[in-house]
């Protein structure tokens, strides 16, 4: 009975539009059908997303990007979180810079970072006066730098989650077994590598699998900072789904397009079941 | 350390991740008009909107103003991003709601009529004595039925900055040698050759067109080597250092900016940027027609204005069009606060517009190179896979991801198969 609302919640709002999802990429749905019956014509849009020769490069690029985000996103929130390990004020108050940061809406968030990084931005200016490069950095309108460049804004956004999450989980470490170590002689980095590593290691796994999906369904920095371009350069499949359905008003084709993002979350949502259950098994 | 503590900060944290994830979208917020609503209507005419340009918004005020004192109702004007609308529209009319009055991208009238999103207007249109004073080419039908009228026309130009020029000892170019000779001065004078929009989308192909149909593109022949001379010409600006890649960030509000802010000899916008410059550049300029051959065509664009399928009161939201668009005050205003050149026949011989030195080029473009937009020769169900696939190519060109070789023959490709 007290599942109820939870159930119901879930159907609704989860279950309900992953089946229309589903339905949708296998049928052919324009603006002039989306209101009416929808004509079911199977794997045609996965095949037609392929044939376009769209499909494919966005899948590519949304694994770069993933990568990007991930890495950098992993290992900088764990740096983070040792750093501001200590109480005191400027931890607390960078701390608190982070979660504002972290609760920047995304588009705010992009476009201040489209602000940085144009040629006339702080990053270019810097670098321009400081002699170290003679022409600005083609950070947003390159086709390589611009999919980094956006990865990287990604990662930025999601390091004070992880920051802060890390940061809980190295506060459990009783302090005597850093002091015992200290005793022992164990430099910084031996304190890191054989404390502190094994003891967020099942905070390290769900944060990876959550942070993989996040950077897996990313699209509203691509839409706010470059579009998707230079041409295609930052379609990746969140977004190429968007144009299909919303610009192109192929919605089944972007469904279809949408899907394929999907399974991908979804493997990674089994995976992180599975830990989840490991880590409550061996607790 | 507790493993089952681990566990409970991480399903915290994806709590936490998923609420960030949701917080990027936006709304329309209220306003609309739902059809089994309050049935007779509310008395308010809701008016779904794209612009964010100070002075593009005045003239939306100017028109609540004016209906308001003419009439015993009030107007709520809804600011809806650019590239929301159409999709806000299409959702809405499948929920059964939707505005009274849309005032949205004149070229997408045929997706939002297939879409049920538009009330068809004929019925109106037939009891609306000044009829005759628009033209054709200002109104949008779908298959026999109209669904939108245009109170005013907008179309590009080329912007120039009369203080570079006079510095570099040029006069404004009327043809293409005389342009790309001008920019070459004024980049060896440490300046800009020329700002325009490079974004992937159908701003860019609104952009791209009068390059790409001066070197001979046009939709009903797809010539792929027309195509590439005109992107390779466009690139050739890059290369040269007259125009910079970073257009391609840029929707067509930010290359005006960069102009008006007197560092570029030229810019390729539009009659709607008059109020822009008035208010924003600080130096001498111009606009001359853009400096195309006997093939070039320049799109006759603008927004269309319409009335909602799910609209409370349609009789109403036509009151308005009545009382604002298509009234000769209504679009007297219009030329007055962002220079857009009025549709009617006799509101086009008013001395708001005659007597305007900037719109005059303007008014000649219409006759030299006035093009349909979209073109005829894209069945209506094609026209927006027509503009992203062209604009994404003249992002690639200009953005150096294609050549424009590739970019060429590969946009005609897909061309081929979406206008058949």
């Amino acid at each position: 009975m007290f599942l109820l609302p939870a159930a119901v919640f879930l159907g609704l709002f989860s279950l309900y539009p992953l089946v229309q999802l589903v339905r949708m990429a296998v049928s052919q749905v324009t603006a002039a059908t989306l209101n009416a019956d929808w004509v079911l014509t199977g794997l045609d849009n996965v095949r037609r997303g392929f044939e376009t020769g769209q499909t494919g490069p966005a899948i590519s690029r949304t694994l770069v990007f993933v990568v990007v985000v991930t890495v950098l996103g992993m290992l900088v929130g764990f740096g983070a979180a040792i750093a501001l390990r200590t109480t005191g004020r400027w931890s607390a108050w960078l701390l608190a810079l982070m979660v504002f940061v972290w609760a920047l809406p995304p588009v705010v968030n992009g476009s201040v970072w489209k602000f940085l990084l144009n040629d006339a931005g702080l990053l270019n200016t810097v670098l321009l006066s400081t002699g170290l490069r003679d022409t600005p950095v083609p950070f947003l309108y390159d086709q390589h730098w611009a999919l980094f460049s956006v990865a990287f804004v990604n990662a930025f956004a999601v390091i004070p989650f992880n920051t802060l999450v890390f940061r809980a989980a190295l506060m459990t470490i009783d302090p005597e077994v850093f002091e015992a170590a200290q005793l022992d002689g164990a430099s910084k980095w031996q304190q890191i590598r054989h404390i502190m590593v094994p003891s967020v290691r099942p905070t390290t796994l769900v944060l990876l699998i959550l942070t993989l999906v996040y950077g897996f369904r990313s699209f509203d920095f691509i839409y706010v900072m470059t579009y998707g371009g230079p041409g295609t350069a930052t379609n990746t499949l969140p977004f190429l789904g968007y144009l299909q359905a919303f610009v192109r008003y192929d919605y089944g084709l972007g469904a279809a397009t949408s899907a394929l993002a999907v399974v991908g979350v979804l493997v990674l949502a089994v995976v992180y079941a599975r830990s989840i259950k490991r880590e409550e098994a061996d607790g | 350390m507790n493993a089952r503590r681990s566990s409970l900060i991480a399903l915290a944290a994806a709590g936490a991740l998923g609420l960030t994830a949701c917080s990027g979208g936006t709304s329309a917020g209220g306003g609309g008009a739902t059809s089994d609503g309050e049935g007779g209507g509310d008395g308010v005419v809701t008016v779904w909107h794209y612009f964010s340009d100070p002075n593009q918004v005045a003239l939306m005020d100017a028109y609540q103003e004016k209906f308001e004192a003419e009439h015993d109702a009030t107007v709520e004007n809804v600011y809806v991003p650019y590239d929301q609308m159409n999709s806000k529209l299409v959702s809405a009319a499948g929920a059964g709601t939707g505005p009274d009055v849309v005032v949205f991208n004149g070229a997408e009238a045929a997706t939002l009529a297939l879409a049920g999103a538009l009330a068809p207007l004929d019925e109106q249109w037939d009891g609306f004595a000044d009829a005759d004073q628009l033209p054709d080419s200002v109104l949008h039908r779908v298959d026999g039925t109209l669904y939108a009228v245009q109170g005013y026309v907008n179309l590009l130009g080329l912007w120039y900055n009369q203080d570079i020029l006079d510095e570099i000892g040029v006069e404004p170019p009327t043809t293409m040698d005389e342009l790309e000779d001008a920019m070459a001065a004024a980049t060896d004078a440490g300046y800009g050759g020329i700002t325009l929009s490079g974004l992937p989308q159908s701003q860019g192909e609104w952009q791209a067109y009068p390059w790409i149909s001066d070197a001979g593109f046009d939709y009903e022949n797809l010539d792929a080597d027309a195509l590439a001379s005109g992107f390779e010409r466009v690139r050739g600006w890059v290369d040269d250092g007259w125009l910079t890649q970073e257009a391609v960030t840029w929707d067509q509000t930010v290359p005006f900016q960069q102009f008006a802010a007197g560092r570029t000899a030229f810019a390729q916008n539009g009659n709607w940027q008059i109020g822009t410059a008035e208010s924003d550049a600080d130096f001498a300029y111009g606009v001359v027609p853009l400096p195309l051959g006997s093939t070039g065509g320049v799109y006759l664009g603008g927004e269309g204005q319409a009335i909602g399928a799910h609209a409370d009161d349609p009789d109403l939201a036509w009151d308005y069009l009545q009382s604002t668009y298509l009234d000769v005050e209504g679009q007297e205003l219009a030329p007055d606060l962002v220079g857009s050149i009025p549709s009617r026949a006799d509101t086009a011989q008013a001395d708001v517009v005659t007597g305007n030195d900037l719109l005059d080029p303007f008014a000649r473009t219409i006759a030299d190179f006035g093009a349909s937009y979209p073109s005829p020769a894209i069945p209506p169900a094609a026209v927006a896979d027509v503009q992203l696939t062209v604009g994404q190519a003249w992002s690639a060109v200009i953005g150096g991801q294609q050549s424009p070789r590739d970019a060429a023959d590969q946009a005609v490709a897909a061309l081929t198969g979406q206008i058949g």
